[in-house]
């Protein structure tokens, strides 16, 4: 054990003098994060917030603020009952839910009930979106409530509906009878004026905020898994390049050393073959661990990425640090000259990246894409770093990649070692 | 005793056969060489012999025992390959202390060889810099002293003068005899004819795999490198030695002889001045060439 640890710790020192290794393994991952990060937006808005509509009113009022939302560009509108909405804004597959509770749309006439609400719930760490959801959802309130007036909304029949009742009612005494009486038909008179003078109001607007409805916020806080910002996509995605780095870096010198003769040197050593792969084996590792984690705190404690489960997050970390060693052992012996090991190498892990998320974000990822990344490592290594980060894995879901990783790693270390042993030092 | 003993040794790559029926064995304390052109086969050999490569035939058997890829044999067998074994990247105490703790060396022993062997090289005021800083020859230096922390027994030296400057490879030749006067056992590799004369006890001249002679450098000259030859220079060819033997060109008389002596004396009574005498003994590179029909550095 102790000549494995001299070898790893040989390498990690070798490793540590290489500025140009230290750059593809550490500052270009992060430059990767930052930049598909801040192309994303960041932590600011997105161009089309998801959000869910919830109509318990299902009332011509709500109907109509419903498709007004729905034709707004800046949302991306689905309906769903309120359980399913609230899961979906817990989950971070939504930035919100709008809730029309019963009796909302009456609420907007005359004798409805002043407290009604309708309800906006967000989560509460989304607060550029918030702000932006609640601009929309005013304006579409103001611009139906606007329009009911108008003849085509139904305002003045409702006006008549209300004298008719008011003429039939015998409970209602008969000053108040007179004094309403007068009040509506006042009303109609100027629905009348209204509807002859009014302009366009399809375009208007937010103002007469102080007579609007009630729009009440709540915060759905109880899981916190969904991506908060860009930032909690392109960070995990940049761990596949400090893998790749890790990788290639050690794959590389595991051929110079063959080359020059360290290698034949170390075989020479009274350890054995295993002995030296795995002092190789264990450096890969570390560095691979240590880089990883290195961009992960980077992103917690500069740019915000939360971690959702730690212990998860270790497992995923050495999973994937295992994974890659395994594959910088078979890349390793993909070529006899450093240049063609790097050649090789580079081609494969382009391809890995490319499939798996590294470039393009995997929930970005188009269906098909998403199905041919299921055979890129990257791919795997990404979901189980994202699984503790923000989709909120258990053990159970994050079991499958890490699996997959784990296998991987084992895989290429018996296939990496068997062909190392070559006759000719 | 036989400390190392390598019978019928054989070795092909493909079709090429690198080497081919090899035997020799070194005694305990012996500088044994191992001389011949590059592609002789001296690597696969010594290849074989520290269980770098697997022979197609034979065996080698190091103190007793046949199996040199045991840990236990290799802590008894010290190395210094023909290619620089070292990390250019780690300073020449890194190395140093890298290498050494492969052999399971630590703590103040470690430290202690570690002292030893940059003394040895002479590069105890280098020991912060790293490899790459040095010249060939003291990269070469640094190469041989690696092989040496765990104070083997036997040490196989590849080349190990292999492109360094003439200072160098004297401090090299100087560090090879203060091992011989300790007592150890060394296989030296080498095409360097001087270096064998030199250094080794006795010497095997290989070629295309085989071994074509195996004596003491002197045994070796007295068998294959034929008779000392006398070189005499007059201002004119003296009539008296009209019809003694040997060859005259260039007013030059050559006569190869085992009695040079005499030879002086014919010339001395020969009536003339003498402008330049010379007695060329044979060396290893005569002996080569009359083994083989080709010069060593051909």
């Amino acid at each position: 054990m102790k000549a494995i640890w001299a070898l790893a710790a040989k390498d990690l020192r070798l490793l540590l003098r290489d500025r140009a290794d230290l750059f593809w393994i550490l500052g270009f991952p992060i430059v990767m994060a930052l930049f598909f990060g801040s192309i994303s937006g960041g932590g600011g808005p997105r161009a089309a917030l998801p959000i869910a509509v919830v109509d318990q009113d299902a009332s011509p009022m709500t109907q109509s603020i419903v498709d007004r939302l729905r034709s707004s560009e800046g949302l991306k509108v689905r309906e769903a009952p309120l359980d399913s909405a609230r899961n979906l804004v817990r989950r971070g597959d939504l930035v919100a839910y709008v809730l029309f509770p019963a009796g909302t749309g009456a609420s907007f006439g005359f004798g409805g009930d002043s407290t009604q609400s309708v309800e906006i719930g967000v989560d509460p760490r989304r607060s550029a979106e918030r702000e932006y959801l609640r601009g929309f959802v005013t304006a579409a309130l103001f611009q139906s409530i606007q329009g009911s007036f108008g003849a085509s909304g139904g305002g003045r029949d409702q006006v008549r509906a209300s004298l008719d009742q008011l003429r039939e009612n015998p409970d209602i005494a008969p000053e108040a009878r007179e004094r309403q009486g007068t009040m509506l038909r006042a009303l109609e008179s100027f629905m009348v004026a209204l509807d002859s003078t009014r302009t366009d109001t399809a375009t208007g607007g937010t103002d007469g905020e102080a007579a609007g409805p009630n729009i009440r916020v709540v915060e759905v806080t109880e899981d916190d898994s969904g991506p908060r910002s860009a930032y909690e996509v392109t960070f995990p995605s940049s761990i596949a390049w400090a893998l790749i780095g890790v990788c290639m870096s050690f794959a590389v010198s595991l051929v110079q050393e063959r080359m020059t003769g360290t290698f034949l040197r170390l075989r020479l050593a009274p350890i054995g073959r295993a002995t030296i792969l795995a002092g190789k084996g264990l450096a890969c590792a570390l560095a691979a661990a240590v880089a990883v984690t290195i961009v992960l705190c980077l992103g917690v404690f500069v740019f915000g990425v939360r971690i959702s489960n730690p212990p998860l997050l270790a497992a995923a970390i050495g999973a994937s640090a295992f994974c890659f060693t395994g594959v910088m052992m078979v890349v390793s012996v993909l070529g006899k000259t450093p240049p063609s090991v790097a050649g090789a190498g580079w081609g494969i892990m382009l391809l890995l990246s490319m499939t798996g998320g590294g470039m393009i974000p995997l929930v970005a990822m188009p269906a098909w894409m998403q199905a041919v990344s299921n055979y890129s490592l990257v791919r795997h290594a990404i979901v189980a770093v994202e699984g503790a980060v923000w989709r909120g894995f258990g053990w159970g879901e994050a079991l499958p990649p890490l699996g997959i990783l784990i296998g991987a790693g084992i895989l290429g270390m018996a296939v990496g070692s068997r062909l190392l042993r070559t006759d000719r030092a | 005793m036989s400390l190392l003993r390598v019978r019928d040794l054989r070795k092909t790559f493909g079709d090429r056969v690198a080497v081919d029926g090899v035997s020799f064995q070194v005694a305990r304390g012996e500088s044994f060489g191992l001389l011949g052109p590059n592609g002789a086969g001296k690597t696969t050999t010594i290849g074989m012999i520290v269980g770098a490569l697997r022979p197609d035939a034979g065996t080698v058997t190091v103190d007793g025992e046949d199996d040199p890829t045991r840990p236990s044999l290799r802590l008894r067998i010290g190395v210094a390959p023909q290619a620089l074994a070292l990390y250019q990247d780690l300073t020449a105490e890194e190395n140093l202390a890298f290498f050494g703790s492969l052999y399971g060396l630590s703590g103040a022993t470690l430290q202690e060889r570690v002292r030893w062997a940059l003394a040895f090289a002479g590069l105890e005021e280098r020991r912060r810099d790293l490899a790459r800083t040095f010249s060939g020859g003291m990269q070469r230096r640094l190469n041989l002293v690696c092989g040496l922390l765990h104070d083997p027994p036997l040490i196989l030296l590849d080349e190990p003068t292999v492109g360094v400057d003439p200072q160098s490879r004297n401090a090299i030749f100087e560090s090879i005899e203060a091992l011989k006067r300790d007592g150890r056992t060394i296989v030296y590799t080498t095409h360097y004819m001087e270096e064998a004369e030199r250094l080794c006890d006795r010497v095997a001249i290989m070629d295309h795999g085989r071994i074509l002679a195996l004596d003491t450098v002197a045994g070796l000259v007295r068998d294959h490198g034929g008779k000392p030859r006398v070189v005499i220079e007059f201002p004119e060819r003296p009539a008296t030695l009209a019809k003694a033997g040997g060859t005259w060109e260039d007013g030059q008389w050559r006569v190869e002889t085992d009695r040079p002596e005499e030879v002086l004396l014919q010339a001395v009574n020969a009536g003339q001045p003498l402008r330049h005498v010379a007695i060329d003994r044979a060396n290893l590179e005569a002996v080569f060439l009359h083994l083989t029909g080709r010069s060593l550095r051909d």
